[in-house]
């Protein structure tokens, strides 16, 4: 091993968290679109109680389900409007 | 960099969000029909494909130091281009349990963000290395006592618990915070099968802490 290095202070809790019950990255990726209409439908819904454990123990996942999330509260666009970004 | 727990979107952060609007075209319906109609609805889907991926380079900027509003355009696009042809090869997966352009987005939002970070990370050189970890001393008398204990704890876990594989991995991912998709494609592997190896990682990590008493056999953790 090479070392020692710090472990910094945050990075004790991420190595610790509790990712169960288990989801894998493509599941989630899967379960997305479902899992935001569930919380966007009922905030405090107890449904697919796998995802947020996951969203918490994955940051890729966790930002692009914030960005379904903001992006569908966001609403559409009427067609042909023109509006075409939310950036 | 906002701890783990709090970066994913978490049920409070929701309690003001609306509920979806009717879906107002059938679109798988629309997109299998050869012909204007199909048409058409390509050209809609690749607005909305745009409109997504915009929005999430938009969200990710910050990441793309020096870079400009064209760039990130063609950013934007590329993505954009590359997630409708994903979709349509897995039109028949769509199931109907959410609106189709929620389904639909998720495909631009992982596009673009998996380049965004891919770009980001283009001139950055990763290594995996099997580090020691040790708590940091200089940080032990601000630190509470119990909090000191338990950093000594996870280094002491990680150096016996963990594979050298395992804590190549979650020190790649969890300390030097290297994008879970980058790191995949620099070893030649995916995303799920490095995910799989950090939560693998933590359960033994957990199970160690437990054995110590660092952690007690009935506490679910910090992801809950």
């Amino acid at each position: 091993m090479t070392g020692p290095r710090r472990l910094p202070d945050q990075g004790v809790h991420d190595l610790i968290l509790d990712t169960e019950p288990w989801l894998s990255c493509e599941d989630c990726f899967a379960l997305m679109d479902v899992y935001v209409e569930t919380v966007l439908a009922d905030p405090h819904s107890r449904a697919m109680p796998e995802m947020p454990v996951h969203l918490a123990g994955c940051p890729a996942c966790a930002e692009e389900a914030q960005s379904l999330l903001d992006l569908v509260t966001a609403g559409e666009p009427e067609p042909d409007s023109g509006d075409e970004s939310t950036a | 960099m906002m701890p783990a727990s709090q970066r994913g979107p978490g049920r409070a952060d929701l309690t003001a969000a609306p509920a979806p609007r009717a879906e107002p075209l059938d679109w798988p319906a629309a997109l299998v029909l050869p012909g204007t109609v199909q048409d058409e609805a390509v050209r809609r889907l690749h607005e909305l494909m745009v409109r997504a991926a915009r929005h999430q380079v938009w969200r990710m900027r910050d990441m793309l130091h020096g870079r400009g509003t064209d760039f990130f355009d063609d950013l934007a696009n590329g993505a954009a281009d590359e997630a409708l042809t994903v979709l349509l090869t897995k039109l028949d997966t769509f199931q109907g349990r959410s609106r189709f352009t929620t389904w639909a987005y998720k495909f631009a939002i992982l596009q673009a963000a998996t380049e965004v970070r891919r770009q980001a990370w283009a001139d950055r050189e990763v290594h995996l290395e099997d580090w020691e970890l040790s708590a940091d001393p200089a940080a032990s008398p601000e630190q509470e006592a119990e909090a000191a204990d338990l950093a000594a704890a996870v280094a002491v876990a990680m150096s016996t618990a963990l594979t050298p594989y395992q804590r190549e991995i979650a020190v790649a991912l969890v300390i030097d915070e290297v994008p879970i998709d980058v790191l995949a494609d620099r070893l030649g592997t995916t995303r799920g099968a490095l995910y799989k190896a950090l939560h693998q990682a933590r359960g033994r990590l957990r199970a160690s802490l437990r054995a110590s008493g660092h952690l007690p056999d009935d506490v679910a953790g910090g992801a809950r």
